[in-house]
């Protein structure tokens, strides 16, 4: 870390976001833990009339709301990501009540709830001492040289003063760190059987799709181009046989259209399996996707590292089926595509302004699209209300 | 000859009756299924009927199975098979009926337009014509069974009465005299203890019989 960017610690946006959440955080943890001593003690004391046992359902469903609360603090303050969870179906009463009182989501959220103030006001204090004591100190030597003292004796709280207020954001970055465990430990989506669950169902999505892929290589490459090398060498036989010349032109100029028309069929499909230009890289990629794109669109990037080669495929592939998509289904005039890079992740961002009401389960491709994403554990989010208009955002690691 | 030709592939079916017409052939009816080609030969009663083993809707073998069934009710129909590849099974399949006037073929073949005309008449004239490779395939698995009993040159011989080829033609292709031709045929029917015959396409039958067994 350089000492430029230490010193400049207090002015950057990250500081002021830290600090709003620390400030945010504060009163949804106290109001979090009082809920959750007041309505699991009232649900525990009531557990013999049975009347508690619904309760403590309904608290764990609360505390789950908490959850999503300061899940979303997090989201747009720091700029933490980890899904949200399912809520699991039930039918019937007793098997809601059996879910919702088994849910780990739930008692995890009342785990956070009881952690999250602790280490709040843990948090705030050091914070505030930091800030509050570091302008302390500097408004103490401004005031000490307005009274006209020594400069060794003003020039020592100065010193505390601004050291401190330097080191404030830098202080307030590490207690964050510690709520982002927390989060990240408590309130995220999947414990270890849920993530096993999930990894075996999109390995087998993945062992499909590739199977899926090869069988459609198969069918264009024998009934594309095998069937037209076939054609060709009849004509060719034809020619050789011919014994009226003209005639023998004619038939070589057929086969002669046979071979390019055959050629163009070759290249559609080694692009289908993978296009040569994006060993170039995705910018050149994603810039030729957009020229040949049925509908105008602009291309945003911002990437900084290069993705491995199998998040760069998906990404290209991903944009190739969203823009067809489209051109197919949206009736829009016109496309924006973003690509960026955010810490350790990717988001593709694809907006159109057509008509809207995108669904994963309408044959748009969506819902394949959702599973070969998450094969390698990114996400698949559609904003698409009727009227329009749709944003398809995906998001991915950055390296596999 | 009347042809009716079952082929799902544009291309390939509109080069089939160009080639075919050019060779003072009728065409009567190019299908692209299997439903298709149903109604035509009923319409039609064509002299030949060539069909893709591979049409629609499947995909799979459509054009086998209506080849079998078309040879179940019209014992008679002269009926070549082709195919992007050959597989044994279909082969067996085919010949498991009456073997006559019955046509497998790659359609590789095709390029060679003067041996797939040949081919075509000589299923319509009612004898069984395999692809070589087919042939070789079964040669290939017919190895450790006795075959190693027959020289080389006795193997070629041996396929090549397989694909249904007479004495003459043979001596033509390994250019071989006529006489020693006749002596590795008995060579080989001897060693094989095949009945003997000289009528072409009984030794395609018994050849086939004993590379199947």
């Amino acid at each position: 870390m350089t000492a430029m960017r230490f010193l400049r610690g207090p002015a950057t946006a990250r500081t002021g976001q830290e600090l709003l959440y620390v400030l945010a955080g504060l009163p949804m943890g106290l109001l979090g833990l009082a809920y959750v001593l007041v309505a699991l003690g009232a649900g525990a004391g009531l557990a013999v009339v049975f009347l508690g046992w619904p309760l403590i359902a309904l608290t764990l469903l609360g505390a789950r709301w908490f959850g999503a609360v300061h899940r979303i603090l997090a989201q747009r303050l720091l700029g933490l990501d980890v899904g949200t969870p399912e809520l699991r179906p039930s039918h019937g009463f007793v098997d809601w009540l059996r879910v919702r009182l088994t849910d780990p989501v739930g008692w995890r959220a009342v785990g956070f709830l009881i952690l999250k103030p602790l280490l709040g006001l843990l948090t705030l204090a050091l914070v505030v001492a930091c800030w509050i004591g570091g302008l302390g100190a500097v408004l103490f030597a401004v005031w000490l040289a307005t009274r006209g003292g020594f400069w060794q004796v003003l020039f020592l709280p100065a010193i505390v003063g601004v050291a401190l207020m330097v080191a404030a954001p830098w202080v307030t970055h590490g207690l964050v760190q510690a709520d982002r465990v927390l989060v990240l430990g408590l309130l995220s989506p999947t414990t270890l059987t849920e993530r096993v669950r999930d990894l075996e169902h999109t390995r087998a999505h993945a062992v499909d799709d590739a199977a899926t892929q090869l069988r459609r290589i198969e069918r264009d490459l024998h009934d594309g181009t095998q069937t037209r090398l076939v054609a060709l060498a009849m004509k060719l036989g034809m020619a050789r046989e011919e014994p009226d010349p003209a005639r023998a032109r004619e038939l070589l100029d057929t086969a002669h259209a046979h071979v390019k028309e055959t050629l163009t069929e070759l290249r559609d499909l080694v692009r289908g399996i993978h296009p040569p230009i994006l060993d170039a890289g995705l910018p050149a990629a994603m810039a030729s996707l957009l020229a040949r794109a049925p509908i105008p669109a602009t291309l945003h990037i911002d990437l900084v590292d290069r993705p491995s080669p199998a998040i760069e495929t998906i990404t290209y592939y991903c944009t190739s089926e969203l823009l067809t998509n489209v051109a197919k289904h949206a009736n829009a005039q016109y496309t924006t595509v973003h690509l960026e890079q955010r810490h350790d992740r990717l988001r593709l961002r694809v907006t159109d302004d057509g008509d809207g009401g995108a669904r994963p389960d309408r044959g748009t491709g969506l819902a394949g699209l959702t599973q070969r994403v998450r094969t390698v554990d990114g996400r698949l989010d559609i904003q698409s209300p009727p009227g329009g208009p749709t944003t398809v955002t995906i998001d991915l690691p950055l390296h596999t | 000859m009347r042809i009716v030709i079952a082929e799902d592939s544009g291309v390939l079916r509109d080069g089939l009756v160009e080639l075919l017409t050019s060779r003072g052939h009728e065409v009567s009816a190019a299908v692209g299924d299997g439903d298709a080609l149903r109604a035509a030969i009923a319409d039609h009663r064509p002299d030949v009927v060539v069909v893709d083993i591979r049409l629609p809707p499947t995909f799979t073998d459509e054009g086998l199975r209506a080849a079998i069934a078309l040879r179940r009710h019209h014992p008679d129909q002269a009926v070549l098979v082709f195919s992007h590849y050959v597989e044994t099974r279909y082969a067996t399949e085919l010949l498991a009926g009456r073997p006559e006037g019955v046509g497998y073929l790659l359609k590789d073949r095709v390029a060679d337009v003067s041996d797939f005309i040949g081919a075509l008449n000589r299923v319509a004239a009612g004898e069984t014509v395999l692809d070589p490779e087919v042939i070789s395939q079964l040669l290939t698995a017919g190895r450790t069974s006795g075959l190693d009993a027959l020289s080389p040159r006795e193997q070629e011989v041996l396929a090549l009465m397989a694909e249904g080829r007479s004495n003459t033609a043979i001596a033509k292709i390994l250019v071989l005299t006529y006489g020693s031709v006749e002596k590795h045929v008995t060579s080989i029917f001897t060693k094989l203890q095949l009945p003997p015959s000289h009528d072409d396409h009984r030794r395609v039958l018994a050849v086939l019989r004993y590379l199947r067994s």
